[in-house]
């Protein structure tokens, strides 16, 4: 293997894993705090049950987060050395203010965990709410760096040279609001299916049914809400990628041909050599006005770009049909989840629980086909227009075996987290109040 | 902005080195006890280290991130040329992290704990050994600086810089140095009457300290290591280093008086003189190659970057450390109050 394709191979493996911790730490401690109100307002012990039994998962998630999220942040300069060499200084912000919002998050966790029946009641729970919303800032922080790799600026490039940095607009470039909200919104939507379709199941199978509804209702209330939201913002972000990496938008859409009026495939199989879509879905002008708000509109093809600033097409293409096919889904399943709060009879339906246990995945699996559209598409750049990831990466050989390592340990990390939230759930199911 | 950034730099590394520190040599020591005192010392482990351990390896995070962003070169040169003790380090840090969680929140109690205590005692030994051979990497003149890796062999560019006695040797004084520490720590935390188990480990860590230092410097003399030879005749650095081995009998008093907090701080204070005598005889040349000194303030970022990036820390520093002192207050108060109950309640 070659030394770039094991380093991006590398790369892409940890942040797999790496999201999956880091958006169930960054949204649990959210289910966590409104199961913790609960408790306090009703006094129903089984909230008190379900807020301890959440806080055990969070306090899991947040440390296999924090430890693949310390990786990364050295793997970023042992991996991409040259890319670091000149980016850092320029995207530092972002990561120094995330190392604080880390820094509290932490704090807060050591106060949470620790400090029942010893903080004032009310600080104790207000120290949850800064867990979530640290955890959230540092999730748009670190997106806020990688929308920099999409849309360079706060410095000139001239000869080579970065000068006059502005780590300021380099920060707030203009990618940052719309892959911020696209991502946070994924991260709730994703969290909460899979927690709500981890509790349908218990209901399922008809263990401690009280508790595991109070528990669906907080997570899928929130998955709902974002995965409605979410399209809105998904309708925003390709606007946006119309206008600043068009090749990105031709890629996503497999659109090889400049034209007006350019149609919406839906599916389809590409064929990168004769340049085809064959069994697709295509929705006339459709393209064109949901990249410009306009049916006639030109939408740039993949032809009018270098051969050698082209993305994979064909991975590109696919990974987008997944992730808005399974976001359309989701959003369906959260309109119904909310008709069936008017209809009580549902609820003791075993196919709708079967629904909701069958949905758990999905929301990660567009979520991680979200990143592969935003980072597989960005290729062959690693700063957009500026530097290429085959001129980043290290100079040390053999990198395929630190890969291989990683594989090995993430793999049987996240084994063990699984094997533990089951044993978990086994405990929690067998205590009797 | 220049002096803020710096502080923070070196506050970060000196704080890793006592509290990350402290927290690795709590495994080191819970592996170097018998196996009823291992049982003891994982429960006090937990109640000490449970509430801070993760702020405590937060500034391992803020350190690196200072470096990539104020000074860009010398990152460059320390995650090229020392990749492979650092993704050890990496690996390390991740099993002892997770294995301290599963150890303390698996709902379920059996034979896999025995699995989690190893993970974690292991990993808590050899993490500290490589991140102290990283920094002996970095100033044992090993490292070849060379745009043109392909000529050179990979032993001599990418091992040999880390893997040689004297930075083997730093790796170990480090290690034994976290031991030295916790065990200081442990003594005002333990159970009563248990005390003596670590008022032992630190006399043991007191004396491996002292001998693995001492052969360091010998080793590093002998073979003219110019890290050593500039140490020892710079006269700062030689009278820092007097009074760091002098404190030691301030220390083992207030060791034996049971003068917890005062024997935390001269223990700290030790650590803090042993970083000060390096940097008086180094600064700012810290990364020594085969052929040159490598200057911290060679290529160092722009004003502007400088400027927010110090800013950006004095805010960041406004927000967590009042935070922290609190945190750190509060776990003795929780602390005295689970003295006698089961902390996994």
């Amino acid at each position: 293997m070659e030394n770039l394709d094991a380093a991006r191979l590398q790369m892409a493996f940890t942040l797999i894993f790496h999201i999956v911790f880091a958006c169930i730490g960054m949204v649990m401690p959210f289910f966590m705090v409104v199961s913790h109100y609960k408790w306090l307002k009703t006094k129903d012990q089984l909230y008190l049950t379900l807020t301890k039994a959440w806080q055990k998962g969070v306090a899991i998630f947040f440390v296999t987060g924090a430890v693949s999220g310390t990786a990364l942040s050295f793997e970023l300069g042992l991996l991409w050395p040259e890319f670091m060499k000149h980016a850092g200084p320029i995207i530092g912000m972002p990561f120094s203010l995330e190392g604080a919002a880390f820094f509290v998050e932490a704090i807060a966790l050591g106060f949470y965990l620790y400090g029942w029946n010893k903080l004032p009641e009310k600080f104790h729970w207000f120290t949850g709410v800064i867990i979530g919303l640290s955890g959230v800032a540092s999730g748009i922080l670190v997106v806020a760096a990688n929308g920099w790799m999409n849309s360079p600026s706060g410095f000139d490039y001239v000869d080579g040279q970065f000068l006059n940095i502005d780590p300021v607009k380099a920060m707030l470039n203009p990618a940052w609001f719309t892959q911020a909200l696209h991502m946070t919104l994924a991260a709730f939507t994703a969290t909460g299916f899979a927690v709500a379709g981890i509790h349908a199941y218990q209901i399922f199978k008809g263990r401690r049914v009280a508790l595991h509804t109070k528990a669906f209702k907080i997570a899928i209330t929130f998955g709902a809400i974002a995965a409605i939201l979410q399209p809105i913002s998904g309708d925003i972000s390709a606007k946006d990628i119309a206008d600043r990496q068009p090749v990105k938008l031709a890629a996503m859409e497999a659109h090889y041909n400049t034209e007006k009026g350019a149609p919406l495939y839906i599916g389809g199989i590409v064929d990168a050599e004769t340049q085809e879509v064959k069994y697709k879905l295509a929705i006339p002008g459709m393209l064109s006005f949901l990249a410009f708000g306009d049916f006639d509109a030109e939408v740039k093809g993949l032809n009018d770009f270098p051969e050698d600033e082209r993305p994979n097409v064909p991975m590109v293409h696919y990974a987008f049909q997944v992730m808005v096919g399974i976001g359309g889904i989701l959003m369906l399943a959260g309109l119904l989840y909310f008709v069936s709060l008017k209809k009580k009879k549902w609820l003791t339906n075993k196919k709708y629980w079967l629904l909701f246990i069958a949905l758990a995945p999905l929301g990660f699996l567009a979520l991680e086909a979200g990143w592969i559209v935003t980072e597989v598409g960005r290729q062959p750049w690693i700063i957009h227009k500026i530097m290429r990831t085959k001129d980043a990466v290290t100079p040390m050989p053999g990198i395929v075996v630190s890969f291989y390592t990683y594989i090995v340990v993430y793999t049987t990390l996240s084994i063990a987290v699984t094997w533990l939230m089951i044993r978990q759930i086994k405990v929690l199911n067998a205590q009797n109040n | 902005m220049l002096y803020v950034v710096l502080f923070f730099l070196i506050f970060s590394l000196y704080l890793y080195v006592v509290l990350g520190g402290a927290d690795y040599g709590a495994g080191i020591v819970e592996m170097f006890s018998s196996e009823e005192n291992q049982k003891i010392t994982k429960k006090t482990i937990y109640r000490v280290m449970g509430p801070v351990w993760e702020a405590n390896h937060i500034w391992i995070i803020i350190l690196i991130v200072i470096l990539w962003i104020a000074f860009p070169a010398y990152y460059n040169i320390l995650v090229v040329n020392l990749h492979i003790p650092l993704t050890i380090v990496l690996l390390g840090v991740t099993l002892r992290g997770v294995a301290f969680v599963f150890r303390h929140y698996d709902a379920v109690i059996d034979n896999s704990q025995k699995l989690y205590d190893a993970m974690f005692k292991i990993s808590s030994l050899i993490t500290p050994i490589f991140l102290g051979m990283v920094f002996g990497g970095l100033i044992s003149g090993q490292i070849i600086l060379t745009e043109d890796v392909e000529n050179l062999s990979f032993y001599d560019v990418f091992i040999k810089p880390w893997f040689n006695v004297f930075s083997i040797l730093v790796g170990l004084f480090f290690a034994a140095l976290c031991a030295f520490l916790s065990s200081v720590l442990l003594i005002g935390e333990s159970v009563r009457g248990k005390e003596n188990i670590y008022i032992r480990k630190a006399g043991i860590a007191t004396i491996v300290v002292f001998i693995t230092g001492l052969i360091t410097f010998i080793y590093g003399y002998i073979s003219e290591y110019s890290f050593v030879t500039v140490f020892v005749t710079d006269p700062y650095a030689i009278v820092a280093m007097f009074i760091s081995g002098l404190l030691l009998i301030p220390l083992w008093i207030t060791i034996k008086k049971g003068r917890r907090v005062l024997s935390r701080f001269f223990a700290g204070l030790q650590v803090f003189l042993i970083l000060l005598a390096a940097f008086v005889a180094h600064f700012p040349n810290i990364i020594i190659t085969k052929t040159n000194e490598v200057s911290l303030l060679d290529n160092i970022a722009p004003d502007s970057v400088i400027n927010v990036l110090g800013i950006s820390l004095i805010i960041g520093g406004a927000v967590i450390l009042p935070g922290l002192f609190h945190l750190l207050k509060s776990f003795k108060m929780i602390k005295i109050l689970e003295r006698h109950n089961n902390p996994s309640q």
